[in-house]
């Protein structure tokens, strides 16, 4: 084996060896570094790149894709001394693969204890009610403080999440029976206003029922004096009109009618069903004298045939004739 | 061994051409594709030249080693052919802030003393600019990394 055999081959694998050194393929979602003598100097893109063999190598390979750093679990204490165990999550892109591979020695770690510091710091200054309750507001005020913090180190970050907020055992315990007593509270006095209600309707119905009943009676009453009045001023005038038609006429249409009346309350005592055989004293002589009455009426009425008709049938009365005309 | 590869002659660089195309194949972006390609031209080479002249292994490797450094400006420029395609289709990948140069937004907050921030998608970009009141808009006009550089519209 010559020399110029030696010198080629090496030559070759030189050139081969040079090539691959020389030639960098970044692949997308990656930045690479570049350090002459240790020194940086660019920043690779992603695609196929040329560098200078022997003075430039590749210093860091930086992910600028956006990236999630888990923030592990911490005990916080709230402003009302309550511990809870806070865990979260951080979403964030490297913007500036140079200062993020140089200015800041461990980037994970960096954010990581950045982000749990001020989660101690924004939960700390907040009550355990508001630290449950109000979780964007939390998100809110790390992302600033956080993303501010870091910009030095060229990365943003974009969105930080607490995940879990879990209190002690007991307080989560106490919190339960809490939430149960104010149902349990509500529900009594939801019941209790019912009750009420109910009550206050009931005696307003009763109320009205006994308005409505006195209004009732009043106007019954009313209404009973009225149809007193009224048959009161109906006697009257009755009395008045049988006076004027006695004043007018003669006594013995009053004979009439009292007989008529006589054998009428005659006739309701034979058809009594209790009373088969009634004794009574008869006073025959003032029958009579009605009778003569209506004799003398019939007279005044029909003239002397009517009198005779009369006689033959002795003893019936005549239609209603002498009425009409007192 | 060493008599078989003297034994196949020229043949060598075909098929040492293609077991590095292949192996491109396998790890892919490591430019063996380039070398595969430059021992396939020599080896086309030296059966072209075989009838004028016979070209020693030595004067073969020099070739293949000449036509592998030649190769990496020819690489260039298909390389530059690629990114400008994948620029064309999403130019902002892994680009995000650049992404954003154009566009209007409304200052929650006044930006002060020439820095502030707006409210991006549902997280926060500091930017610096002209001093304006909230609620005014505001353009983006130069993305520098982390830091948007606006202007009043």
């Amino acid at each position: 084996m010559s020399g110029f055999d030696i010198f080629s081959i090496l030559l070759v694998l030189l050139v081969i060896l040079t090539l691959f050194a020389g030639v960098k393929t970044v692949p997308q979602g990656y930045n690479w570094t570049i350090e002459r003598f240790g020194k940086f100097t660019r920043t690779l893109a992603p695609g196929l790149n040329l560098i200078i063999p022997y003075f430039d190598r590749v210093g860091r390979k930086m992910n600028v894709m956006e990236q999630v750093i888990e923030i592990p679990q911490q005990e916080v204490i709230t402003k009302d001394n309550a511990t809870v165990t806070v865990d979260g999550v951080a979403f964030f892109q490297v913007f500036d693969a140079a200062k993020a591979s140089y200015e800041v020695s461990n980037l994970d770690q960096g954010i990581i204890v950045l982000t749990m510091t001020n989660i101690r710091s924004v939960m700390g200054s907040m009550d355990l009610d508001q630290v449950l309750s109000h979780r964007d507001e939390i998100n809110e005020r790390l992302l600033r403080v956080v993303d501010a913090a870091v910009s030095p180190w060229g990365i943003k970050v974009n969105r930080i999440e607490i995940k879990d907020i879990v209190p002690p055992a007991d307080l989560v315990e106490a919190m339960g029976r809490q939430m149960k007593a104010e149902r349990v509270k509500r529900a009594d006095i939801l019941q209790a206003e019912g009750a009420r209600q109910s009550e206050i309707l009931r005696a307003e119905g009763a109320k009205q029922g006994q308005i409505l009943q006195a209004e009732g009676r009043r106007e019954a009453a009313f209404r009973d004096a009225e149809a007193r009045e009224r048959s009161a001023e109906a006697e009257a005038r009755a009395t008045q009109m049988v006076s004027d038609a006695i004043s007018k006429g003669d006594v013995a249409a009053l004979n009439y009618f009292i007989a008529d009346k006589y054998i009428k309350a005659f006739g309701q005592l034979a058809e009594s069903p209790n009373q088969k055989v009634i004794m009574l004293p008869v006073e025959a002589m003032s029958m009579l004298g009605s009778l003569a009455g209506i004799g003398e009426i019939a007279k005044a009425t029909f003239g002397e045939a009517a009198t005779s008709q009369a006689a033959a049938r002795r003893g019936s009365v005549p239609p209603a004739g002498p009425t009409k005309t007192s | 061994m060493a008599e078989l590869f003297v034994a196949l002659g020229s043949w060598n660089w075909l098929i040492a051409g293609f077991i590095l195309m292949a192996l491109e194949l396998l790890a892919p972006g490591v430019f063996l594709f380039w070398l595969g390609l430059a021992a396939l031209l020599t080896g086309v080479a030296t059966f072209a030249l075989a009838s004028v002249l016979a070209l020693s292994w030595q004067a073969q490797a020099l070739l293949f080693a000449a036509l592998a450094v030649a190769a990496v400006p020819l690489w260039r420029r298909m390389a530059r052919g690629g990114t400008a395609e994948s620029s064309a289709t999403n130019p902002f990948l892994n680009r995000r802030s650049d992404a954003l140069v154009g566009r209007v937004f409304t200052l929650e907050k006044p930006i002060e003393g020439g820095v502030g921030t707006v409210r991006i998608d549902d997280t926060f970009w500091r930017v610096t600019g002209p001093d304006a009141p909230a609620g005014s808009r505001v353009k983006i006009v130069h993305a520098d990394g982390v830091n948007l550089i606006v202007a009043a519209v």
